[in-house]
C-alpha cells in the first residue's frame, strides 16, 4: 500500500520538472533537485529546493516537491506547512491533496487526512489509493461502518485485492457482522497462509472474546510478518487478558514503533501508565491518541482523570463536565466530576453527579439477569 | 521430583535470609517466620463443607468465617469455625456442623462444639464475637444465608441460642459483622452485611448451555441489599435503627465490614466493602432529630468507593488501622483478580489516597481474588503489617485462564524502615509456598507467646493455623483492656505508648478481614527497647476516661481495668 503512495511522489517530480524545463537559471538547481530526489538524497534535494524557493517562493510545485522531499526524511509537519502554501498557490496541483493527506495521516492527524481525501475522492472517485487510505483512516478511527460503505463497492470492483478484502473482512468482523466477514477471510486463507489471514482470524476471536485463541493466531500472524500493522495491537489485547501487562506492554510498544500513532497502542499504554500513576509518561501516549482521534471520550477521561489526581481540579472539572454533556451515560466520567466537585468544596453539585451515578448503576443493575429472574 | 519457582525461592532463601528469619539457638538452624500447624498435631480435624454441587449455588463459594475467641475466659484464645448448613437449596446427606475448639494450653484443641451447643443449623457464613450483655463473656453471632444466630455465653462452656429473643434473627444473605458501640453509651452496637437478594424458590443460574456446565454466577446479576445497623436495647434485645438513614439507603452486596473512627471525632463509623458496586463509607455524625442517628455515606468523594479509574470493583475484605503511624485510621480493601488490593492512606480530612502502587501491594495482587486479610505487626517491631488470605471464587477458573488460579498463595508484607509495605511472602515459610481457597482470616496469639498467629478457613476444606515464629527476639506487651462504664470489649478505645522515645498509638477498631473475628487483645511491639515509659488507655464513650499508666512490665500480658489500671 505505501509503495503506491510513493508513485504520487514521482508523478510531483515530474509535474515539476515540466515547469523547470521552461525555466532558464534555476535550470540546473531543478534538475539537480529531481535527481537527488529520485535517488532518495531527500536533504540534498530539500537544500536545492529551499534555494529555488528563494529564486521563486511564488511557484506551487516548489513547495510541493519540497514538501514531498520533507516528508522522505520523516519531517510531516514542515512538509504539511509546505503543501498548505502550494495548495493556497495551486489547488488543483495533481497529487498535492494526496499527498497532504498521507502527511496527516503520517502524524496521526487522521480526521484532518478524511477531510482532505474527502476531497480527492470528491474530484477523483476512482482514485483508489485515496480510496484504500480513506477506509483505512475510518478504520483507526474505529469508524467500520464508513469502512464497510466505502469498501464494499470497491471489493465487488476489485475481487481479487486482497488488500481491500483484508481491510474490509476485518471491519465487518469488528461491526459484529461475523458471518461477511468469513467470506473475506476465507478468501485471504484460498491465497495461502498469509499473516494478514491469522490477523483477522485472531480478530474475529477477540470479538468473541476467546482471548487464548485470539492470542494464538496473532502470533501466528507475527511470527509470518512481525511488522504487519495492527497486529501486535491485538496479541497485546489479548495478552492483557491472558499474560501479564508487562507483556502485554512491550506488544503495544511494538506496535507504536511500526505506526507511532497507533490509537489503541496510545490509548492502552497511556491508561496503563495512568494505573501506575506515572502521570508525566502516560500523557504524551494519551495526546498521541487523542491526536489520532480528536475529542475522543475515553483518551479525554484518561487526561481528565490524570488532570484530577494531579490536583488540577478545575482543569479535570471542565473537561469531565464537557464528557458528560456529550455522554450523560459514561458512568466513571461522573463518579469523577463528582469527586472534582467536593475537591473544589461545591457539595451541591458533587452530591448531584453521585445522583446521577445512583441512578445509571440502578438501571444498569435493572437489566441484569438475576433481577429480571426474581 | 517438581519444584515450583516459590518453593526454589524459598528453598533459596533459607539458605541466606537472616534478615527477617529469626535464628534459634545457638546453631545456624534458622525457622521461618510462620510454621504450619497441622491437624495432627492441633487435633483440629474439623474440615470445611462447601455443599459445592453441579448447579453452582453462590452462596457455596463464600465461607467459611472463623475466630479466636477466649470462650472460657481461662485467657487463652480457643477457636471458632462456621460451617455450611441446610438450606433452600442444599440438604446435607451427612451431619455438617460449626466447630468450638478448647484451647488446652499446650498447641493442642479439643472439639467442644457439641457441648457448647454451637453447632448451628444454618448455611453459615461468618462470626462476630462480642461481649454484648456486658457481663465479661464472649457471645457469639454467626451470620449465614438463611438466618443469623446469636449464642450468649452461659459461663460455664456452654451456650444459648437467644436469636429470636434478642430480635437478631436477620434475614437473607448476611455475611461479616461487627460488634461496636456507635452511640458510646457503653453497650455494643452491631452492624450486619447483606449480601445480594439470592430469595426466591428459583435460584437464578448461571452456565454454558453449550456445554451444559454451571458456573458461579458474578454477583453483579443479583439484585442488591441493604445491611443493617441494630442498637443494643441494654436488656438482651436489638432494634433495627438503620431505617431511614445512609445505610438503609445504600444498596450494596456488603461482603466485609470494619468499625473504626476515620475522623478521630470520637465516633466510630463504617466501612464496607461491596462486591461489583460502589464501597461505602458510613460516617457516624451522631444524634440528629429527624432519623435519631445520622449516617452520612461518603465512599465516593472520600475516594474510597471507586478505583481510580471510577468503576465499582469487587470488594471483599477491608481492615483498618493506623499503617504510618500519624494517628490517623488508614483502609484496606481486597479485591478480585486483575482489579488490585487498595491501600487506603488517610488524607486527614474524611479523604483517602490508593497508595497500593508505592508499597507494591497493587503489584503483587494483580492476579489474586483477596479475602481475609489484617494489618498487624507479626514481628513485635512496632510497624504495622500485612497478611492476605486469597483464592478465586469460581471454582473453574483454571479452565479458562492461563494466570489466575482457584487456589492462590497467601502473601505477606513487612513495613520496612522506609515506612513501605514489602512482599515478604518468600521467606514467609512452607505454608506460603502453597495455594488455597481461603476465605475468612482471624489473628490472635494462640499460645500467649505475644506473637500474634493466623487462622485462615478455607473454602471445602480444613482451616490452616499458622504460629507465628517472627517475634522472637522483639519485645512486647500484651493488654487485655475491659471497660466498666464503656463497653466491657473497649472497642473504640485508643492506647497511647512510648518506648525508647517513640510514641505509637493504636485505635482498637472491630471486625476488618472477612467472615472473621480477632483476638479482643492488643499486642504493643516495642523492638529491641527494654521498657515501655508510658502507656495510655482513652477509653471510648460514654466515660472517655484517660488512665495514664507507668512501671509497666514487658513481655506479657496484663489486665487493665477501666479507671482501675492494671488489675493482673
Amino acid at each position: 500500500m505505501w509503495k503506491s503512495f510513493s508513485l504520487i511522489f514521482f508523478l510531483l517530480g515530474l509535474a515539476a520538472l515540466g515547469w523547470a524545463q521552461a525555466a532558464q537559471s534555476p535550470q540546473a538547481l531543478m534538475d539537480d533537485a529531481i535527481a537527488k530526489q529520485r535517488a532518495g538524497d531527500f536533504p540534498g534535494a530539500a537544500k536545492q529546493y529551499r534555494s529555488l524557493l528563494k529564486l521563486h517562493p511564488e511557484v506551487a510545485a516548489i513547495h510541493s516537491n519540497l514538501g514531498a522531499s520533507l516528508a522522505g526524511m520523516g519531517l510531516f509537519e514542515d512538509a504539511i506547512h509546505e503543501y498548505k502554501i502550494a495548495l493556497n498557490r495551486m489547488p488543483g496541483l495533481p497529487g498535492l491533496r494526496l499527498n497532504l493527506a498521507l502527511a496527516y495521516y503520517k502524524t496521526g492527524r487522521i480526521a484532518e487526512a478524511v477531510e482532505e481525501l474527502i476531497r480527492v475522492r470528491q474530484r477523483d472517485p476512482d482514485n483508489s489509493q485515496a480510496t484504500l487510505l480513506l477506509a483505512d483512516c475510518h478504520f483507526r478511527m474505529g469508524q467500520n461502518k464508513d469502512v464497510i460503505r466505502i469498501l464494499q463497492p470497491e471489493e465487488a470492483k476489485h475481487p481479487d485485492d486482497l488488500a481491500i478484502a483484508y481491510l474490509l473482512g476485518t471491519a465487518l468482523i469488528r461491526d459484529d457482522k461475523p458471518a461477511e466477514g468469513q467470506v473475506l477471510v476465507d478468501k485471504i486463507l484460498r491465497n495461502g497462509d498469509s499473516a494478514e489471514a491469522h490477523l483477522m482470524l485472531g480478530t474475529a476471536k477477540i470479538q468473541a472474546a476467546d482471548f487464548a485463541g485470539a492470542r494464538d493466531e496473532l502470533a501466528k500472524a507475527l511470527a509470518l510478518n512481525s511488522s504487519l500493522p495492527g497486529a501486535h495491537v491485538l496479541y497485546a489485547h489479548a495478552l492483557q487478558v491472558t499474560s501479564s501487562p508487562e507483556e502485554a506492554m512491550k506488544e503495544f510498544q511494538a506496535e507504536l514503533a511500526i505506526d507511532p500513532y497507533n490509537f489503541d497502542s496510545n490509548l492502552q499504554i497511556g491508561a496503563m501508565l495512568r494505573k501506575e500513576q506515572k502521570y508525566d509518561e502516560a500523557k504524551p501516549y494519551l495526546m498521541r491518541a487523542l491526536a489520532t482521534r480528536p475529542g475522543d471520550l475515553a483518551v479525554r477521561y484518561q487526561l481528565a482523570a490524570i488532570a484530577l489526581s494531579e490536583g488540577k481540579v478545575d482543569e479535570a472539572r471542565r473537561e469531565l463536565e464537557s464528557i458528560v454533556k456529550e455522554s450523560p451515560g459514561f458512568t466513571e466520567a461522573h463518579v469523577t466530576l463528582s469527586m472534582a466537585y467536593f475537591r473544589l468544596k461545591r457539595p451541591e453539585d458533587g452530591n448531584r453527579e453521585k445522583g446521577i451515578v445512583e441512578k445509571l448503576t440502578a438501571e444498569a443493575q435493572a437489566k441484569q439477569p438475576g433481577v429480571k429472574a426474581q | 521430583m517438581i519444584i515450583t519457582r516459590r518453593e526454589w525461592l524459598w528453598l533459596a532463601t533459607a539458605f541466606s535470609a537472616t534478615r527477617l528469619w529469626r535464628r534459634q539457638g545457638p546453631g545456624l538452624a534458622t525457622v521461618p517466620l510462620f510454621a504450619e500447624v497441622l491437624p495432627t498435631s492441633s487435633g483440629i480435624s474439623w474440615v470445611h463443607d462447601n455443599a459445592m454441587s453441579e448447579n453452582h449455588y453462590l452462596p457455596e463459594t463464600l465461607g467459611p468465617g472463623c475466630a479466636f475467641l477466649d470462650f472460657d475466659n481461662d485467657g487463652w484464645m480457643d477457636i471458632f469455625l462456621v460451617n455450611s448448613g441446610p438450606s433452600d437449596f442444599w440438604k446435607p446427606t451427612k451431619p455438617v456442623r460449626n466447630a468450638l475448639y478448647k484451647n488446652n494450653r499446650d498447641g493442642t484443641f479439643t472439639d467442644v462444639t457439641e457441648k457448647a451447643g454451637v453447632g448451628g443449623a444454618a448455611f453459615g457464613m461468618g462470626v462476630a464475637v462480642g461481649d454484648y450483655d456486658n457481663d465479661g463473656w464472649p457471645d457469639i453471632f454467626v451470620t449465614a444465608y438463611g438466618k443469623c444466630t446469636l449464642y450468649k455465653n452461659n459461663h460455664d462452656g456452654t451456650f444459648a441460642d437467644v436469636t429470636e429473643k434478642s430480635g437478631l434473627a436477620t434475614p437473607g444473605w448476611t455475611t461479616s459483622a461487627v460488634w461496636f458501640d456507635y452511640d458510646n453509651d457503653g453497650k455494643l452496637d452491631l452492624f450486619v452485611c447483606s449480601f445480594v437478594d439470592y430469595s426466591g424458590e428459583h435460584k437464578f443460574e448461571c452456565g454454558d448451555n453449550k456445554i451444559g456446565k454451571k458456573y458461579y454466577c458474578i454477583p453483579r446479576v443479583f439484585r442488591p441489599t441493604a445491611s443493617f445497623l441494630y442498637h443494643n436495647n441494654g436488656d438482651g434485645t436489638f432494634t433495627e435503627v438503620s431505617k431511614g438513614t445512609d445505610i438503609a439507603k445504600a444498596l450494596g452486596k456488603g461482603l466485609g465490614v470494619v468499625a473504626t473512627d476515620v475522623n478521630n471525632d470520637g465516633r466510630i463509623d463504617l466501612f464496607v466493602a461491596n462486591d461489583t458496586v460502589q464501597n461505602f463509607l458510613f460516617m457516624n455524625r451522631g444524634p440528629a432529630p429527624a432519623v435519631k442517628w445520622k449516617w452520612e455515606e461518603i465512599a465516593l468523594q472520600a475516594g474510597v468507593g471507586f478505583s481510580e479509574s471510577g468503576q465499582a470493583r469487587s470488594g471483599m475484605g477491608v481492615d483498618a488501622s493506623d499503617l504510618d503511624n500519624d494517628g490517623w485510621q488508614d483502609l484496606f480493601v481486597a479485591n478480585v483478580d486483575h482489579e488490585m488490593f487498595s491501600v487506603y492512606e488517610n488524607n486527614k480530612d474524611e479523604t483517602f489516597h490508593d497508595s497500593a502502587q508505592q508499597h507494591g501491594v497493587a503489584q503483587a495482587t494483580r492476579l489474586l481474588s483477596g479475602w481475609g486479610l489484617k494489618y498487624f505487626d507479626y514481628d513485635n517491631d512496632g510497624a504495622i503489617d500485612l497478611i492476605l488470605a486469597n483464592g478465586h471464587p469460581d471454582d473453574m477458573i483454571d479452565g479458562y485462564s492461563m494466570q489466575v488460579k482457584y487456589k492462590e498463595p497467601l502473601l505477606l508484607f513487612h513495613q520496612g524502615e522506609d515506612h513501605k509495605l514489602h512482599n515478604v511472602s518468600e521467606q514467609a515459610g512452607p505454608a506460603f509456598q502453597r495455594y488455597f481457597p481461603a476465605r475468612g482470616l482471624a489473628v490472635g496469639d494462640f499460645d500467649n507467646d505475644g506473637a500474634i498467629d493466623i487462622l485462615i478457613g478455607n473454602n471445602g476444606g480444613a482451616p490452616l493455623l499458622l504460629k507465628n515464629q517472627a517475634a522472637k527476639g522483639n519485645n512486647w506487651l500484651g493488654i487485655h483492656l475491659e471497660g466498666v462504664r464503656s463497653n466491657r470489649d473497649a472497642i473504640g478505645a485508643k492506647i497511647v505508648w512510648i518506648a525508647g522515645g517513640k510514641k505509637r498509638s493504636h485505635f482498637k477498631s472491630n471486625g476488618g478481614s472477612y467472615l472473621s473475628s480477632h483476638d479482643p487483645r492488643e499486642v504493643l511491639g516495642i523492638g529491641n527497647t527494654a521498657k515501655i515509659d508510658e502507656l495510655e488507655i482513652h477509653w471510648p464513650g460514654p466515660s472517655k476516661q484517660v488512665d495514664k499508666l507507668t512501671n509497666l512490665p514487658i513481655n506479657r500480658y496484663i489486665r487493665i481495668i477501666e479507671g482501675k489500671g492494671i488489675v493482673g
